[in-house]
Order: C-alpha cells, then structure tokens, then sequence
C-alpha cells in the first residue's frame, strides 16, 4: 500500500450553485485524523445559510488534518480538511 | 348491477335470524342475576352490553360481499356483523360470558372482540375503528391485493374527528375502504336531528373526492345491492364509498337502558318494521314454503342456543391471568441477537 | 481517555436512526415509515434524511395533517402484519391522535388475549432548550411510560439510537421511540458533544430493559435519560474537579425499566439523585425513587430529583432555562446533598 502526499478537500467544490453567502460553518464531522475513507464515503457536514450539505470524500485514503474546527466558520474555498489518497495494490 | 340470488337471499336470511335470536338470548341471560335492582356488574354477562337487535340487514347486506380475507372493523354494536362475518360463534359468546376459551380468552368482552381468521375487530369509542379500516385498505393497497376493508358506525359517529380523517386518508391515498354508517337515529339517547347538521350522512363524502349513498329503507335486499356496489368499487382499485343504511334499533342503547327518553311510538314504530319479516316475504315471493324458512328458523336458533350452552360451560379464567398478554413478545425486544458490538471510545 | 486503536467513523443520532431504518426496510418490504414532512424534508428534525430517493413515495409516505387517521392506519395496517414507523413530528401532538395510540395500539394484544400483535413503531421529537414553547418542547416521557401496553425507549447516542430502532422495528409490540431535537445533529439546533459516537456499519440490536452506565462513579448516583444523560456527564466532570465521583446511568429505555442497574449503582454510592426533562409530579423522577424505595430504602441515604416543574414550558430564555434543568443545576443539586 503506497501513500502519497496529503491533497486538501476544498470548500468550493460542496458550495450550493443559487447561494450568494460565502461564509459557512462546519456543523459535523464524522471522521478524524487516522480515520480511512472510501471515495464518496460521508465525511462531515457543512451548513451553508440555511441548506446544509453533505461533505463527501473526493479520494479513497486516510483522513490526515481537519483542517476546520466542528462548529466554526469558514470561507467559501477555503480547505476543509486533508487526506493522504492510497492506491490499493 | 347486483343481481340476488335466492340462495344468497336464504344466507342472508339465516344469519339475520341468528343474530336477532342471539341478541334475544343474550339479553335474557344477560339481565339474570341483575334482579331485584339492576346490578351491572352482577350476573353471568357483567358490564355492559350493546345489542343489535334491528340491525341485521346491515350486517348481512354488507358482510356477505366479503371473505375471510377482507378487514371488517366494528363499534360496540357489532354482533349482528360478526355473524355475518362469520365469527367464531362459540368462541365469541364464551368471551362475551367472560370465559377462559373466549376470542380473547376473556380479557376484551363484548366491546372488544377479535377474530383475526374472520377478518374482524370491534371497538368501544367512538369512530375508532375507522382509521384501523384505512389501515387495512393501506395494507392491501401496498401488497397488491383485492381485499377491501369496511369500517361499521353509528350516525352518532359521524361527528367525531376520527371518521373526516379517515375519509380525507382513505380519500388522498385511493384506498379499498366501504364506511357503512347503520343509522339507527339515536346516539344514546340523542336524536340525530339534535346533534348532527345532515340528514342523510352520506352526504359528507360530498367533501372528499368520494361518492355516498343512502339506504333509505331497513331491507336487506336493497343494503346488499349498493353495499355490493361499493365494495365491488374498492375491489376494482376505484376507492373508498360512503354509505349510510337506515336501521333500526329494537332494544335500549345498552342493556338496562330505560329508554324513557325515546317517544312510545318511535320504539312501537321500530317494532313494527322488521327487516328480518320482510325479507320473509320477499323469500315468499320468491317461492320460499313455510317448511324451508321453519328449517332455517330451527336451524339458526339451535346454533345460538348451542353456543350459548357451550360458552356457559367453559372454565373461568384465574385472577393471574391479568398478567399475561400485555406484550407478545420478550419485553426486551428481539433478544436473540449476538451481544452488541463495543462501541469503542470512552466507554 | 479514546481506546480505538482505528480511528472510526462516528454519525450524528439522526444518521444512525435512518442507517437502522433504511436497513431494515432494505430486508422487509413491509417496513415503512409515515408521518408529516417525512418525505421531500427529511422530516423536520432529520428523521429521514435521505430515505425518500432510496425507497420512494409510497415507502416514505407524507401523510395529512391528521394524527388519528394516520396513526390509527399504522394500527390497522400492523394488524394486517405490515411494519409500520408512524411519526408524531413533537410529542406534544399525541392529543390529536392520543385514543389511537394508547386504547389501540397499546392495548389490541392484551384486549385481544394475544390473538393480534401491533407490530408498529412510533417515533417522536421530543425536548426544549430552543424557546418553542409550552406545545412544542415537552418530553412526555412519564406519559408514555405510564400507560400500559407499550414500549418506550430514549435513546442518547446515535450508537444507542441505532441499536433501539433496530430492536423497535423488528419487536412485534408497539414501541414509542423518542429522540430528542437537540441530539438529532440539526444544522439550525447544534448538538451539545456527546450524542455524536462510533457507529458500526453492520445492524445490532439492544435490548430494552438495559439501562447503560455512561460514566462510572462512587459517591452519588445520577439516573437520567436523553439531553440529560449530556448535562449529566457534563456535570460529572465538574464535580470531579472537587472531589465528587458521580456514577451517570442513561436508563434508554422506560418500558420496561431496568431497575436492576439501578439498584447496583445505589448500593454502591448510597446517594442517589434523578434528572428528568419530563414534569416533576407523578412521572419518571418519581417512579425510579419508588423502585429504589420499595426495593430497600436503606440502600440510599440522600435522595433528590431535578425535573421540570409543574409549569407549562415558558417561551423566554430566562424562563425557560429556570425550568430546564441543566448542568449547573445538577452539579449544585448533589453539593448540597449530604454525600
């Protein structure tokens, strides 16, 4: 099993298309650092004004950093949190 | 268009005359050991009891439509239905004398009776069986059946919250329901016109998407065509039906009901219209000699004093009994699985 | 304080309510579940986030604004064998519908000698702590747990909530489950920490009648359900800063009660003291000190109960906050204990 380096999940990529606000905050996370993720597993929740949304992972690998706290705020692409993608042999 | 038989008529004949003959029956052996002064909780068949006598055309008019497999509920009136709905005689009338091998091993009584193999249930508040009914039809909706259910009540029921719910449900959802309001003109001691904004309830389908009618008349012939109607309708996936059947009701509310608020002519006047003597006639005109209707009258009156006999004889429950049956399964749920997995953390 | 030696995924108590539901109705296609707003919403507070585009309409099914018909149809239909999850959206509605749901749901088996089973699950939001009022944010918990023929359990976590709801929908007796707004994990209603666990992907069943020791201790027993179970554990840590090791037994479930638990932890602090968010007289506070009472009274020296008292729920924040006990409370309540 190989890792590689961490790449970031960005908030952009979850943003709702019709919002203008670009402020948002974390309202859970369901993993921490050490936890491994599948491609599409949930990861978190963000809430967006009043919508909120699912944070889904965009690799298979291992969460390494959250890199915002569960109840704070954020700003639209600002990164989320960071995973080390792993390539199964 | 309903076409009846001879036969389905002489069914519906035999069943009217059992029911007439077990309300009769019940109400002698009810009152014993009430004497001198009226005693409710006194005697073989304590508490209270609601007889039909002069709803039989009802029962049969509607019942005879159905199988096994179609949900009948009822109110606290119901033994004239579940006859025609072919309840377990015997089993029914040793619960209603409060016996161990009753419906429900005595513990329900007559308000409370449960044959799940006939498709029936009954209950004491008003308008309550309505929504178990669409419940019912939901079921047979969901799993693709034909069955229908139907849910019996009084015209005092039609007040009541329960029964424009279940309408509007029944109603929205399309669901295989019959309501058959037995319209006797009296909640208790209430007359219709005193409580109630219509005349002819079936008037009230008017605001929901479904179709009413009125029996007019106390005649099992004419209940059994548009009950036929109706269910038929359900059967087809086409909805729920209103109906209203005008009956009558012979005896008091409940048994050692004074009726002192009921005009003389009014329960001279239900006397005087039998449905079970006219659909004698009607069996005449059809051909039906004395000899056949006799056998049928034997017939029936043996089966209600058999079961009545056999009920008397049947075991008490024992006071313990009271403690079983409040749940059917472990009140720990389904305890059969491997211990939960730990959930790790901070335990 | 963490034993994982993997760090596991957790689910907020919503998530894992409908990972149980979802599943089972994934096994037996006569589970489904009905109430107001369940559908295109997800429910008001998230009871069914999700299942809508897995199982559609006629599974998740949005009912009218109409507590006895829809409920009363959950009776009817579970009596045809069907499994229905029936939804009272608050608690505080059971008015509407409340002969369906205690002469009918919960008494069929018994009025019926055993011959039918209602094999049905009410679910409820249940709680305040968020200003809704005396309508909207009751609990109800003695209610319930009052009226004969019915299950009742609480869950507090979402490992605890899927394992109830497991168990809820595979029993064959009505079960009334209530989860609290404020566990559930709501954007709008944040959670306080605690409800959010570990949850096993794979369906596991708790048995009811197994109260959970969510905090061991020695010197005061604290017996509690819900919220409270969080503001219990919350209170515990302060009390340990001053030299009070409080024992939190989260009892999840009140039909039926396992008194057992409790008394193991009574005999062993001696002092007990009950935190509930129901109405103080006649209910959930009252009957635990009764088990205890009528099992040996000796068992305790101090007894006390914080519960709402007899008041309709207030709407403004100081007011409400005085009725709802919350962690200071508890912690003052057992420093004045005579420990």
């Amino acid at each position: 099993m190989s890792a590689s380096e961490s790449v970031t999940v960005d908030s952009d990529t979850y943003w709702p298309a019709d919002v203008d606000a670009e402020e948002a905050i974390v309202t859970n996370w369901f993993v921490q650092p050490g936890t491994q993720v599948q491609e599409g597993d949930l990861l978190g929740e963000i809430q967006v004004e009043k919508v909120a949304i699912e944070v889904t992972a965009t690799t298979t690998g291992e969460v390494t950093a959250l890199l915002v706290d569960e109840d704070a705020a954020f700003e639209r692409g600002e990164p989320l949190l960071s995973i080390a993608p792993r390539t199964d042999e | 268009m309903v076409v009846v038989t001879r036969t389905q008529m002489e069914r519906m004949y035999e069943d009217m005359v059992t029911a007439r003959r077990y309300e009769e029956r019940l109400q002698e052996e009810y009152l014993e050991g009430k004497q001198p002064s009226f005693d409710i909780s006194a005697g073989p068949i304590p508490g209270e009891l609601h007889l039909a006598a002069g709803h039989e055309a009802s029962g049969v008019g509607v019942c005879h439509h159905l199988t096994d497999d179609d949900t009948v509920t009822a109110p606290h009136r119901p033994h004239h239905i579940a006859i025609a709905k072919g309840v377990d005689l015997k089993r029914m009338t040793a619960e209603i004398f409060g016996r161990k091998t009753g419906l429900a091993k005595a513990k329900g009584g007559h308000m409370h009776l449960y044959d799940s193999d006939a498709g029936f249930a009954c209950s004491g508040i008003i308008a309550e069986g309505c929504p178990p009914a669409v419940g019912a039809g939901l079921a047979a909706k969901k799993r693709n059946s034909d069955a229908v259910a139907v849910a019996f009540l009084g015209e005092g029921a039609i007040d009541q919250g329960a029964f424009f719910e279940s309408l509007n449900f029944a109603s929205v959802h399309e669901l295989p329901v019959v309501f058959v309001i037995e319209d006797n003109d009296w909640a208790i001691s209430m007359p219709k016109e005193r409580v109630t904004d219509v005349s002819d309830g079936s008037q009230r389908a008017g605001g929901f998407e479904m179709p009413g009618q009125r029996v007019d008349t106390d005649d099992a012939v004419a209940i059994y065509e548009a009950a036929g109607k109706a269910i038929a309708r359900a059967r087809d996936g086409n909805g729920p039906t209103l109906l209203e059947v005008q009956v009558h009701r012979r005896m008091g509310h409940f048994m050692g009901d004074p009726q002192t608020y009921r005009p003389e002519d009014d329960v001279a006047d239900a006397q005087a219209r039998d449905s079970i003597e006219r659909l004698k006639s009607d069996l005449r005109d059809h051909g039906a000699t004395s000899d056949e209707l006799t056998t049928i009258e034997t017939s029936a009156a043996d089966r209600v004093d058999e079961a009545i006999a056999w009920a008397k004889d049947q075991p008490a429950p024992s006071p313990d009994d009271a403690y079983t049956d409040v749940f059917t399964s472990p009140p720990r749920g389904v305890a059969d699985q491997a211990e939960a997995p730990s959930q790790g953390g901070d335990d | 304080m963490s034993q994982q030696d993997v760090a596991e995924r957790e689910l907020t108590m919503s998530r894992a309510m409908t990972d149980a539901i979802a599943h089972e109705m994934r096994a037996d296609e006569d589970v489904f579940y009905m109430g107001e707003d369940v559908a295109d919403y997800g429910g008001i507070f998230d009871s069914t986030q999700g299942l809508l585009d897995e199982f559609g309409r006629d599974r998740i099914m949005d009912v009218p604004i109409s507590e006895t018909a829809y409920v009363g149809a959950a009776v009817g239909a579970a009596m045809e064998g069907m499994r229905p999850i029936a939804e009272l959206m608050f608690v505080d509605f059971f008015g509407v519908g409340m002969d369906q749901i205690y002469n009918f749901m919960a008494k069929n088996t018994y009025m019926s000698g055993g011959e039918v089973s209602v094999p049905m699950v009410l679910t409820a939001g249940v709680g305040g702590t968020y200003n809704d009022a005396a309508q909207h944010s009751q609990t109800l918990y003695g209610t319930f747990a009052h009226l004969p023929g019915m299950k009742v359990v609480v869950p507090s976590t979402a490992y605890d909530a899927k394992g109830l709801m497991h168990n809820a929908i595979r029993d064959d007796d009505p079960v009334v489950y209530l989860f609290h707004k404020r566990l559930m994990g709501i954007g709008w209603m944040p959670a306080p920490d605690g409800p959010k666990t570990p949850v096993p992907d794979d369906p596991y069943v708790l048995p009811f009648g197994e109260a959970d020791v969510k905090r061991e201790g020695s010197d005061v027993t604290i017996v509690t359900l819900g919220l409270h179970v969080h503001r219990a554990l919350t209170a515990a840590e302060q009390l340990a800063t001053d030299g009070i090791s409080a024992e939190v037994v989260d009892l999840r479930s009140l039909v039926p009660l396992d008194t057992e638990t409790i008394l193991d932890s009574v005999r062993k602090t001696g002092n007990l003291l009950v935190v509930d968010e129901d109405y103080r007289s006649y209910g959930v506070t009252s009957e635990v000190i009764a088990r205890v009472a009528e099992h040996d009274p000796s068992l305790v020296t101090s007894v006390d109960r914080l519960a709402v008292p007899d008041v309709p729920i207030p709407y403004a924040r100081e007011m409400e906050d005085e009725v709802i006990p919350d962690a200071t409370d508890i912690v003052a309540s057992i420093e004045s204990m005579d420990l």
